[in-house]
């Protein structure tokens, strides 16, 4: 009895544990069979808990489109120095991941930005262990403070 | 002889004002500021160790493995390339995380899990109770019909995991913590969500009935050390899920704690949970606290949560489109 109810809690707990690695389960939120790729301008970073939010707009044939796109919690770029003017309206960003699960765009397109980059491949985000606990120079994408 | 005088009187002011600064104004021992639990050591030990203590060499490794895991997951596609339908949709860049670089140090050595009893670092389950949260845990992933059958992470009323515990337990980021004490309490404010745990020095525990968020806390002074006394957790808190630790505490859990200043930048976070339903044993464990540079954001996280109302439109679409 007690090894089955092992087993059924194990099966459960995994084929859900991809999903609490966040805030929310990103795939109750966004569609896997709806992947995006866009190329657009930044016109607003909104700089909140939960979860940042960058508006892009794309432009195409069909005319301008307004993506919001999900970041993370703020706090640790904040920590880092990084703020919304970093990312300044009118920066060209790429925007890679996938679309939410409503796909109905309104009244805005929603996405989630598992992979956000400028048009050259940098990343927009660099992280770093950041918590200002004493940094050990192990992580090499930690930021340089003078 | 007047030279060791005059280096003995230096050593002693010096002692004497190092004892000043770590009491508060009331005389308590002091352990005001904001602290950082993030590191790579997880409650429960790997696999791939094999004691509690390991080398140095080991502690390394772990963290080129966590660097290079880290430069992996984060670069999902080459240039030019696309997401594929079906596949996990994943998150965000991980520079919005912050789980630490390294395995933290205890009397200068390194750990492989917080856990220190059970001696092999594994929680001593009871495979019953914890099987009997699968239909639960179920719902909470599955279903949106409304914004209380996601989990409290989602809603905005306590972080994810055991992030403000107790026992507070580090998970991807926001490890942040500000302690505030004043006459007769101790408040530990917890970034992610803005919890603020209420600790009552020297006072008796609320009515069985009564449970808060974060459980009902109360604390005394041993010597230096605050210990902490936490019942009456909130049922709604039973499952505590976060991808570096899963944990069960039911209504008959009670946790001690056990924080002890060692130095100026750090705090020797101890406790045992007491969980005879959900265990076979007590479990113990420690970690450091250590001093974060900065101050605690606010989180502000219901304002700010259009993730639910995404989860729950989410839902509606695929209901439409099922029918």
């Amino acid at each position: 009895m007690k090894i089955i109810l092992r087993i059924i809690f194990c099966l459960f707990f995994g084929a859900f544990a991809f999903q609490i690695y966040a805030h929310h389960a990103f795939t109750a939120e966004f569609d896997p069979n709806a992947p995006i790729n866009i190329t657009g301008k930044v016109v607003k970073v909104e700089w909140i808990n939960p979860h940042a939010w960058v508006h892009v707009e794309v432009e195409d044939e069909s005319g301008k489109t307004v993506w919001m796109v999900e970041g993370g919690t703020p706090n640790t770029l904040i920590r880092n120095g990084i703020t919304k003017k970093t990312l300044l309206p009118g920066t060209i960003i790429i925007v890679r991941g996938y679309q939410s699960k409503g796909r109905l765009c309104l009244p805005i397109c929603i996405a989630n930005g598992r992979d956000v980059t400028f048009p050259d491949g940098s990343k927009v985000f660099m992280g770093s262990s950041g918590t200002g606990a004493p940094r050990d120079g192990t992580d090499p994408r930690e930021l340089k403070r003078e | 002889m007047k030279r060791f005088f005059l280096f003995s009187l230096v050593v002693t002011a010096s002692c004497l004002e190092a004892e000043v600064t770590m009491k508060t104004w009331f005389g308590d021992p002091d352990l005001q500021g904001t602290w950082t639990n993030a590191s790579l050591t997880t409650l429960e030990r790997p696999d791939n160790y094999e004691s509690l203590v390991v080398t140095e060499e080991q502690a390394n490794a772990a963290a080129s493995f966590t660097a290079a895991f880290i430069e992996e997951i984060d670069n999902p596609y080459e240039k030019g390339e696309s997401p594929k339908a079906g596949e996990n949709v994943g998150g965000y860049n991980t520079a919005w995380f912050d789980q630490g670089t390294q395995l933290f140090k205890i009397n200068g050595e390194y750990r492989s899990s917080i856990l220190t009893y059970p001696e092999d670092g594994k929680l001593p389950r009871k495979w019953i109770s914890w099987g009997m949260e699968a239909p639960s845990l179920y719902r909470m992933f599955t279903k949106a019909n409304h914004p209380e059958q996601r989990s409290l992470g989602e809603r905005c009323v306590v972080g994810f995991g055991s992030s403000g515990g107790p026992p507070m337990l580090n998970v991807l980021y926001n490890n942040n913590y500000q302690i505030v004490q004043s006459p007769g309490y101790v408040m530990i404010l917890v970034e992610m969500v803005h919890d603020a745990r209420i600790i009552r020095i020297k006072g008796t525990h609320l009515p069985d009935h009564i449970r808060p968020w974060l459980g009902d806390s109360v604390g005394h002074w041993e010597g230096n050390t605050l210990v902490v006394k936490t019942k009456n957790h909130h049922l709604q808190q039973r499952f505590r899920a976060a991808i570096r630790h899963q944990i069960l505490m039911t209504e008959n859990a009670e946790v001690t704690e056990r924080f002890t200043r060692t130095s100026e930048d750090e705090i020797l976070y101890e406790f045992s949970v007491d969980d005879d339903k959900a265990y076979k044993d007590v479990w113990r464990g420690e970690m450091p606290l250590r001093k974060a540079e900065g101050k605690i954001y606010e989180y502000a996280c219901h304002e700010g949560n259009y993730a639910m109302a995404n989860i729950l439109a989410g839902a509606r679409e695929e209901e439409r489109r099922n029918q």
